[in-house]
Formats: structure tokens, sequence, C-alpha cells
């Protein structure tokens, strides 16, 4: 499939208000773009791959911009950059596992052009659908991934539904394991999504990431001020330290009672089409002190129920390690 | 707008991809606007007086007949709401409710085929020469079934055959608690599949159309009635069908 060296011929809309863009998105629908930092917006424009008339840049709205204070939490801006949410000294102070997964994300460079909300909703990065090919996410009748030469080193172990793309976004995970709820605007309406269920497999839809629908734009998210200052872990592995999406990755949110365990949230990331929550762990780690028995039987959970393709076997023993990690962090 | 839909395989050959789903709103709409014309037709003729539901009833449907038919209808239904809604834009996990009610479905008419071939009388179904006669000779009434109705029979017989075959191939393809999937069909023949699929579900969407119009006119209802009752009037058998032509079972 040819590259191009220039962009293509796409409409620019640069609003300065919220209303303004959710007019916008509301008028060009499917055939829009929204625009925050542009890292997974480029690519598939230059690639000629995805074919929006129109790109609605969100940069210049301030209200979808900063950390803010709320009644029971903190709310961000989806457009907020991931270096400002890496800076900020109440997310560090109080959600830490936010701050840790936007360190993890991609190099600095993109991390200081990169928003928020850009990273949660970026788009699956199997290569056979980023190449441009009509494999099912792409809507066609395939999945070239998922057949016995496919590379799925990279792909999912946790449920597939004719798609095995993961989820990419290191922040998700942080996201689902905070609880955080995820504010979506559309022109006259407004909907708080649970973040568990903001991220949808292919089972649901098997050409979107997320329940956004067109004429929607995600203005913020919202993390309940009942994780903060908790015990976190996050942990991404990839091939490389910098510039690489994650292997496996965990965020891990883990409200100590003494020396026992009590309420806890451990999502993996890179293992699913979603941020993949490990109940069974969490239920099984309820009440239990932080002993190497308990602790080697818990992460033994975490990969049950995995169907490993041809070769990303290695995530099952990959999981219970991070899971061990997390725990005795 | 194309019959069909086509995009570029892993080697940048152009493959069928499936039917253009465009043609859902087109089938939708002709079949409507036939559907007006023909109300429209039958509101500017002379109303025929309908005949008693009174008096000795005929058994037309055995009562497992009936059962399979309804458990087809409802599992048709299934299959078109988790296959189409999905495809104009409501989403929810329909795949295992969509194979699930195939699966009903394919049960279903295996059973009424073994049946209609072995412990009934296939011919009364099957359009002969001689039906074509019907339309235009007001003397001549039919057997059990009329030309119309026996090709709505034909007709849904064909796209519903068509829907199962090319849905068991693609049945192959996916997770099931039988087997794990395969991804073992060349994209071409998935692509030829998928063709075959959605063609037949939009001639099943047309004809579900005109089976509930032509079920719900009022000189129609007494077959409605009879699929849930299994009866028709004497009075109804002898203004609509001839005896000579269908020799029924019993009286009840």
């Amino acid at each position: 499939m040819a590259s191009f060296d220039v962009m293509p011929d796409v409409q620019l809309f640069q609003p300065a208000e919220l209303d303004d863009a959710l007019n916008l998105a509301d008028r060009y629908a499917e055939d829009g773009w929204l625009l925050g930092g542009g890292q997974d917006t480029y690519g598939w424009l230059k690639d000629r791959a995805k074919h929006p008339q129109a790109m609605i840049d969100l940069n210049g709205i301030e209200a979808l911009r900063g950390v803010r204070q709320t009644e029971n939490g903190i709310e961000i801006g989806a457009v907020t950059r991931l270096r400002d949410i890496i800076r900020d000294e109440t997310l560090k102070r109080d959600f830490g596992l936010l701050v840790s997964a936007a360190e993890k994300v991609a190099s600095p460079q993109i991390r200081n052009a990169g928003t928020l909300g850009g990273n949660l909703v970026q788009d699956a990065r199997c290569w056979y659908y980023r190449r441009g090919l009509s494999c099912y996410r792409a809507g066609g009748n395939t999945c070239y991934a998922d057949t016995p030469e496919g590379m799925n080193r990279e792909h999912c172990i946790f449920g597939a539904s004719r798609c095995v793309a993961v989820s990419p976004s290191d922040t998700a995970t942080a996201i689902v394991a905070l609880d955080a709820t995820m504010v979506v605007q559309s022109v006259g309406r407004q909907r708080l999504v649970a973040a568990e269920d903001f991220f949808v497999g292919p089972a649901t839809h098997i050409t979107r990431m997320t329940s956004l629908e067109p004429g929607e734009i995600l203005t913020a998210v919202r993390i309940p001020a009942k994780w903060a200052g908790k015990k976190f872990y996050f942990e991404k592995v990839a091939d490389r330290n910098a510039w690489d999406f994650a292997l496996v990755s965990i965020a891990a949110a883990i409200s100590m009672d003494g020396d026992t365990i009590g309420d806890s949230r451990f999502v993996c990331g890179g293992v699913a089409c979603t941020p993949h929550r490990l109940r069974n762990v969490e239920a099984a780690a309820r009440g239990k002190t932080l002993s190497d028995e308990n602790v080697e039987a818990v992460s033994q959970l975490a990969s049950k129920g995995a169907r490993p393709l041809r070769a990303n076997g290695f995530k099952l023993p990959l999981m219970q390690n991070l899971v061990q990690r997390a725990m005795r962090a | 707008m194309g019959i069909a839909e086509y995009k570029n395989d892993v080697w940048g050959r152009e493959v069928l991809l499936g039917v253009s789903w465009e043609l859902l709103w087109l089938v939708c709409v002709v079949a409507l606007v036939i559907v007006a014309l023909h109300a429209m037709y039958m509101a500017t003729r002379k109303r025929a007086e309908r005949p008693s539901a009174a008096g000795k009833q005929v058994k037309r449907h055995e009562l497992i007949d009936r059962v399979m038919h309804w458990v087809m209808a409802i599992s048709i239904i299934a299959l078109v709401i988790t296959g189409v809604l999905p495809i104009i834009g409501i989403e929810f996990a329909w795949l295992t409710l969509h194979w699930i009610s195939g699966l009903i479905l394919t049960a279903a008419v295996l059973y009424h085929i073994v049946r209609s071939v072995l412990q009934k009388d296939l011919m009364a179904v099957w359009i002969s020469a001689d039906d074509f006669k019907e339309p235009f000779d007001e003397n001549i009434k039919p057997g059990k079934y009329s030309l119309a109705q026996k090709g709505m029979h034909a007709a849904v017989t064909i796209a519903t055959l068509l829907v199962i075959v090319s849905g068991l191939f693609m049945f192959a393809m996916i997770d099931t608690p039988w087997w794990d999937r395969t991804n073992a069909l060349s994209e071409s023949t998935l692509g030829w599949m998928f063709f075959i699929h959605g063609l037949s579900t939009l001639g099943l969407i047309a004809l579900i159309v005109f089976h509930l119009y032509f079920t719900l006119r009022p000189e129609k209802l007494f077959y409605l009635r009879s699929m849930v009752k299994g009866w028709i009037s004497e009075e109804e058998l002898s203004a609509n069908h001839d005896p000579e032509r269908w020799v029924t079972d019993e009286s009840t």
C-alpha cells in the first residue's frame, strides 16, 4: 500500500467553543474526525487508510483542558496533554496510578502532544488493520492475525470475537482501575459512562473501540475520590522501553486494611480488545494477607479463561507475574 | 448503488466483501410501496361478503406444523433483528444470539423437510403448471394452497435455505461450544458466503413484509386463525378452495 508525503484534502475546523465542536461533530457524524494530539490521526490520514471529510480540532477549546477538583474527586478535560497529567501535583498525590500510566505512553515528544482523550480512544494497533486491509475491523470478512500463519504475538488472549486486536491505551487500564466515569457529550445531550463500559469489544462493535457514537465527543474523565491515595501499581511490558505499545500491562488499585487486602481493582492492558479487569483476582484477593502463598495462589487466577493464539502464549505467565508484582509492590 | 461491495485483500486484489447494505433501504421502500399499491387496489374493489367462521370446522394445520411454523417465524425474526440492527447502527452483542437463532431455524427447517417428505403431501404446496390458470379464471379455485401461497412458500424456502447454508459456512468461522474458530475459508469464498447470506436476508425482509401484510388483510385473517387454532370453517373452505383438490384429513 502506498504511503504519501502530503496530507489528503480534509476540511479543517478549529472551534473555540464546545458547542461549536458538538455542532460540527453532529453535522459530519461518521465523516468527521475529532482531533486531539493527532498522534493516532496523522498516520491514518497519511496512509490514506481513513477518509474523513472534515477534521474537528478540539485543541482550541479551553473547557476541554485541565485538571479540576470536583465535589467527589477530580475531572480531567479530554484534551489535557499527557505531559500536563504527569506534572499535575494533585494527580501525583492522589491518583499516581494515572500519572504512572501516562508516563509510560510512547515517548516524551508524543506525551507533549498527545492528549488523555486521544490516548483513551485511540484505534487498534493490529498491523493488518493499520495497513488498510479489509479485515473484520475494517468492515471485511476475515481476520488476518488469527490464521495459522498470522503474526499475532501482540494480539488478544481474552474476548476474541472474529477480531483479535487489543486495546493499545496505557491510560485506559489506569482509568478503569480508578473506576472513572467518562463524560460524553453530543448536541443537547450528555451521558456519563463508566470507564469499564466505555470500551467495547468486537462482539459488540467490531469496527469501534469505544461506545462513542458518531456526533459524540468525549469531553472529560471523572475520577472518584474513593481511590485517592490508595496503593497503586502500574507496569508495562513492551519490547522497547519507549515508543512502544504494551505486550501486557497492569494497573492495580488496592485498598489495604492493615495487612489484608480490602477492595481492589486489577486491570490488564494488551490482553483483550478492552482493558481487561481481573475480577477473579480481585475476589480472591479480598481479605487475604500479602504472604507469598496468597500472592502465588491469587496470581494464578489472572490468566484463567485465556485463549492464546499461535504466538502469544507467553502472555499467560506474564499476566500472572505482573499480578504478583502488583501485589508485592 | 451497487448490489455488492468489494475491498482489496492482503495481496491488493479486489475481492467480494458481501452485499451492499444500502440495498436494505431500497428493499424496504420497494416492499412497502408494493404493499401500499396492493392495499389501494383492493380498496377500490367491491368487497365480497366474507364467509362465516361458524359451523363445521375443517382441520387445516396439525398442531406440530403450527408449532414449527411459529418456531421458524420467531427464529427468522430474531435472526433479522440480531443481524440487521447492528448494520443500521444499533450495537449490541448480537453474534451469539444470532447463531443460536440460526441453529434453531436450521433444526426446525430440517424437521419440516423430513416431515413434509415422509408424512405429508409435499405436492400440495408444490407449484404446478395448472396453478397458473388460477388467477385468470374465477371458476378455478385452489386446493389446500393458492398459487400466491405456494409462491410465497417457494420464495421463503429458497431464501431460507440460502441463508442457512451460507450461515453454516460463516458459523464455522467463529468460536462455538463445539469447535474453535478456524479462519479456514479463503477471503473470496467467505465473500461469496457473505454476499449470499446478505442477499437472501434482503429477500427474506421483503418476504416478511409481504407475509405480514397478506396475513393481516381482513379477508385473509382466517388463515392466521388456522395457523393459531388449526382450523377453518367449512364455509371458508368452500369460498376459497376447491374441496375436490383439497382432500381434508378430518373434520373436527
